[in-house]
């Protein structure tokens, strides 16, 4: 047996790497459907009056698609930094809940790993991370996908702020439906339970509710209403399993795919 | 001025990210919170989407003529037909382009 101080996976360097491929690939057609996103990000820092590295830098430090593009509707409109920083802490404060679904896996890891992690937590990561059949999580696979994500949308702003130099009216092409399409397909093949439609009923028509009269925080009271929904339904009709997570499953489970050392 | 902006809102962005994930942080999530967290993807995606789709110029958009919805309604028929993310991402975005 390995010693077990180090949570850190000992797997061999062609285990790492094929895991990390794997993450590429499951995140690839969210990449792909982030791209007219990114392209909007990157013309629209520029329409606002950012200079290109500006815009760029958007996207490389913080990395995070709604947050950015809200930023620069409200830098665009003259609106301090204060309010900015708050607003940017709600569209954020999901991450705290994903930070808190993945807690048990990343948390015993390394610092270098929970940091990268960390950064790369998108909306889209933490899709791959948590989607299909609970496999035991494994880092280079969640950092394949984080990496290859950050890489693309990172070419997609500079495309944006590339394209957005020579093509006007690049705004009114409607590129933000990418990111509903993306979701669509991201939400839909997870629910599988009533408790999940319940929660996702929930949610969209609280989400559109506050967005009709313009209430800030919308998007974390429509999100935390579906949560408690689904919750509340799955114990009123005592469904047995848990969505999403690791939650509620036997350990059984997750042994079975315990990756044995080189 | 803007570099302030840039770097204050990615400290908000990695703070609210890195937080939760530190194990110095004296925190133990019961199965109840473990299973209320499983919820978490599902409803915060819907509700960033469902604005995008259903509110546009700051009003309720249910007819036809917003071609949000339309494709939205084709994404959603496609994801419960092919589960394929790709498939139905690049189908939807393309149905997008052609008729707004």
């Amino acid at each position: 047996m390995p010693s077990m101080n180090s949570v850190e996976p000992q797997s061999s360097a062609p285990q790492k790497a094929g895991a990390f491929l794997r993450g590429t690939l499951a995140v690839l057609p969210l990449t792909l459907a982030v791209v007219p996103w990114g392209i909007l990000a990157g013309s629209f820092a520029l329409e606002v009056g950012l200079t290109p590295l500006e815009s760029q830098a958007m996207s490389a430090i913080i990395f995070a698609g709604s947050a950015q593009l809200v930023a620069l509707g409200m830098i665009k409109a003259g609106i301090g930094l204060g309010s900015i920083l708050i607003t940017t802490l709600l569209i954020t404060s999901r991450h705290l809940l994903y930070a808190m679904a993945m807690r048990s896996q990343i948390s015993p890891l390394p610092l270098g790993w929970r940091l990268g992690l960390g950064f790369l937590l998108t909306d889209e990561l933490f899709a791959i991370a948590n989607q299909g059949k609970q496999h035991k999580f494994d880092p280079w696979y969640a950092l394949g996908g984080g990496l290859s994500f950050y890489l693309g949308w990172n070419l997609a702003t500079l495309l944006g702020i590339v394209a957005g130099q020579s093509i006007d009216n690049l705004g009114e092409l409607g590129l933000d439906f990418a990111i509903a399409a993306t979701f669509i397909a991201l939400v839909i093949p997870t629910v599988k339970k009533p408790s999940i439609l319940v929660c996702v009923l929930v949610s969209l028509t609280l989400a559109v509710v506050c967005a009709l009269f313009e209430v800030q925080a919308g998007l974390l009271i429509a999100a935390l209403c579906g949560m408690t929904s689904g919750v509340v339904c799955a114990r009123l009709t005592g469904e047995s399993d848990m969505p999403g997570t690791q939650a509620g499953r036997p350990p059984e489970a997750g042994a079975a795919h315990e990756e044995h050392d080189a | 001025m803007m570099w302030l902006i840039i770097l204050s809102m990615a400290a908000v962005v990695f703070i609210s990210r890195h937080l939760l994930l530190e194990p110095k942080l004296p925190l133990r999530l019961s199965k109840r919170t473990q299973s209320f967290l499983g919820y978490s993807a599902p409803a915060v995606l819907t509700a960033i989407f469902a604005p995008l789709v259903f509110v546009r110029d700051g009003r309720l958009a249910l007819g036809l003529d917003n071609s949000y919805l339309v494709c939205a309604l084709v994404a959603t028929a496609l994801a419960l037909l092919t589960r394929n993310t790709l498939l139905t991402t690049v189908l939807s975005m393309g149905l997008f382009f052609l008729i707004h």
